[in-house]
């Protein structure tokens, strides 16, 4: 995202009194989605197939009725300018993602049978498509509003919240929450396992990268060796990297004691760490090598003169300012290691991954969500997170710069 | 003739052919003549008896793959590309935040869980994993020819309507071959990293060269998951050197006029 932040985006500046053609598009396609795919659909158990229903069928008069309304308007506010019509959009869209578990709600209530206990209400592709419009809307008003990300992150948290009260309350039809609620064990274990592997794979290869780009930088002859090597990691398919270390882990550990009192298996976290490691280092190593080359020699120059040591130079002037290139290593570095750690579960390092596969393997498609989702949800955030992060920093350092000029 | 004398615009380097053959031939070797590396196979895996996958012919999985990652590249060509054009002319401006964000929207998403969402909607099998590889494929495309379109000099723009170019001619004649060499490079990028991507379409049941990949973290054979990776690595380095190859092509032509 940081590269596209720094396009010049002409467009996206404030213009109240022009039509608003983005908008426009997004919510005629939201009301053809409504009316042409399913919105639901009820299984009678966890691997029948389900049958869909549409809006009509499902939420009958009121539900059709209220998403006409609140798209209809979107459409109207979207065409005719006016001048308070960016917050007015801005409230239509919260409002509808905020009222999609009350649609779902209603849904399980009319075509749900209280006495059947299996039975289950899916969700449909109109809802996925629906939602992630919504979220392009959320984007598109976020650049031509001006807001900054995390104010947009701010806003999303009352509507998680209302989403997360209907699911623990009254959306035990959902499948999605049946599975949590079955697993709920399980999927915690997961969720730990997954954000710990993350993290000290993270850890371990910004501390490793760091070292290593300062090694390149201090001995320059060994720069092209040490980035062919990290290249040449990149080349293997991160599948195949993690099945290549399982045999010689394996011999390791088996010989040698030491190493398999300390948990050291040819499966498990051990090869997994190891690879995300291996597949970290390259843009880590890549950034911080690029963040410190980019720091302005005038800048050190003037530290030398003020008598600053050569460690005073570097952690006063030159890693403050590399700090921004830094953070957006460490932001592709965060965002590629929470999509890998799903494929270490093959290798049987647990994780979100686990759930992935099993219901993968039993055709259970809603276990299958319950670990992808959360996934998609924790890349996001690191990536909006770390993103923000670098962006402040960089805005600080070319306001104080302005000051000073 | 002096080795920089050679490398002067008119004058292609000669050798510029040598990568992508060396490459290819490794390639061809290692997917007809596996078995003649059965000795240093055992060395790898010493406890399993077949040490040579032989499920599927590796030409088969060869095959495979590369339609995979083709059917992919063209897709992602096609909405990329179109998608920059669109966005950079007059009438589409207004799409151009929105896109930016959505190609890099695209690449946030991790492989698995795109392959894991698609697969109740598509089924088992290659459409899963070429619907992941087109979305995470999408942001350097996207990137590259928004990139290449904006750089190009606007004195140059000027000067072809000055000529009385339609919109559509400057688009033809003067922008998109100005900006190709930057396109062509993000095409370069999407595609070397989808080939190795596509290896993880084997894990929601694309025969691919990721099969023996997974039949090797199952069974605990070394020898299957280094067959599969070697392959992989060569097809993307012989695809690389290919397109690096056009690359230099179009930059040289460009310099000459």
């Amino acid at each position: 995202m940081a590269l596209m932040d720094a396009l010049p985006l002409q467009s996206a500046r404030w213009r109240p009194w022009q039509p608003n053609p983005v908008l426009l598009c997004l919510a005629v396609a939201m009301l053809a989605t409504l009316a042409g795919l399913d919105v639901v659909s009820v299984a009678p158990n966890r691997i029948a197939a389900p049958t869909g229903y549409s809006l009509w069928g499902a939420t009958g008069i009121p539900g059709a009725a209220l998403a006409l309304l609140l798209l209809g308007a979107m459409t109207g506010l979207a065409a005719y300018p006016g001048r308070y019509r960016y917050p007015a959009l801005l409230t239509v869209s919260g409002l509808l993602l905020a009222l999609i578990p009350f649609a779902m709600m209603l849904a399980a209530f009319r075509l749900i049978e209280p006495g059947v206990a299996q039975a289950r209400l899916g969700i449909g592709p109109a809802l996925w498509v629906l939602l992630f419009m919504l979220m392009l809307c959320l984007v598109e008003l976020r650049l031509r509003m001006q807001l900054a990300r995390g104010w947009l992150l701010l806003m999303l948290l009352p509507i998680v919240g209302v989403w997360w009260l209907c699911a623990a309350f009254w959306l035990d039809r959902l499948a999605l929450v049946q599975e949590f609620q079955a697993r709920h064990d399980a999927f915690y274990r997961a969720l730990v396992e997954h954000l710990a592997l993350v993290g000290i794979a993270v850890t371990l290869s910004t501390v490793l990268g760091v070292a290593i780009a300062m090694l390149i930088r201090r001995f320059a002859a060994g720069r092209t060796t040490a980035f062919a090597i990290l290249n040449f990691f990149q080349t293997i398919p991160s599948l195949a990297l993690f099945g290549l270390l399982l045999a010689p882990l394996a011999w390791l550990s088996a010989r040698f004691d030491a190493l398999a009192a300390i948990g050291v298996q040819g499966i498990g976290w051990t090869p997994a760490l190891i690879a995300l490691v291996a597949y970290s280092l390259l843009p880590m190593v890549r950034n911080t090598h690029v963040a410190l080359e980019a720091v302005s020699p005038a800048a050190l120059d003037a530290a030398r003169g003020m008598g600053m040591r050569p460690a005073q130079r570097f952690l006063l002037v030159r890693l403050p300012l590399a700090l921004p290139i830094l953070l957006e290593g460490l932001r592709i570095t965060t965002v590629q290691a929470i999509g890998l750690t799903a494929v270490a579960a093959l290798i049987g390092a647990g994780g979100l991954g686990t759930l992935i596969f099993q219901g993968l393997g039993q055709s259970a498609m809603s276990m299958v969500l319950l670990g992808a989702l959360p996934i998609i949800v924790m890349a996001f955030v690191a990536d909006t997170a770390l993103g923000t992060l670098a962006a402040r920093l960089r805005h600080g350092d070319s306001t104080r710069q302005g000051d000073r000029a | 003739m002096s080795p920089d004398l050679q490398r002067l615009p008119g004058n292609p380097n000669p050798l510029r052919w040598l990568m992508p053959v060396v490459w290819l031939v490794l390639l061809g070797v290692a997917v007809k003549a596996m078995p003649l590396a059965t000795p240093a196979l055992e060395w790898l895996s010493p406890d399993t008896d077949g040490v040579v996958y032989e499920r599927t012919a590796f030409t088969t999985l060869l095959w495979r793959h590369a339609l995979t990652v083709g059917v992919a590249a063209v897709l992602t060509v096609i909405v990329g590309i179109t998608a920059g054009v669109a966005v950079t002319r007059p009438r589409g401006r207004d799409f151009l935040p929105l896109v930016g964000q959505c190609a890099s929207l695209g690449q946030t998403f991790p492989p698995v869980a795109v392959l894991a969402l698609a697969v109740p909607v598509l089924g088992f099998g290659t459409l899963p994993i070429v619907c992941a590889l087109v979305l995470y494929g999408l942001l350097p495309i996207v990137r590259n020819t928004l990139a290449g379109l904006q750089n190009v000099d606007d004195t140059l723009i000027a000067t072809a309507r000055g000529m009385g170019m339609t919109g559509r001619q400057r688009l033809y004649r003067v922008e998109l071959p100005l900006a190709a060499p930057v396109i062509l490079a993000g095409v370069r990028t999407s595609i070397t990293v989808n080939i190795a991507t596509a290896a993880l379409g084997a894990t929601v049941g694309a025969s691919n060269l990721g099969e023996p990949i997974i039949a090797g973290i199952v069974n605990g054979n070394t020898a299957y998951v280094v067959q599969g990776a070697v392959i992989i690595a060569l097809l993307a380095l012989s695809v690389d050197s290919l397109l690096d190859v056009w690359q230099r092509q179009l930059t040289q032509s460009r310099e000459r006029h």
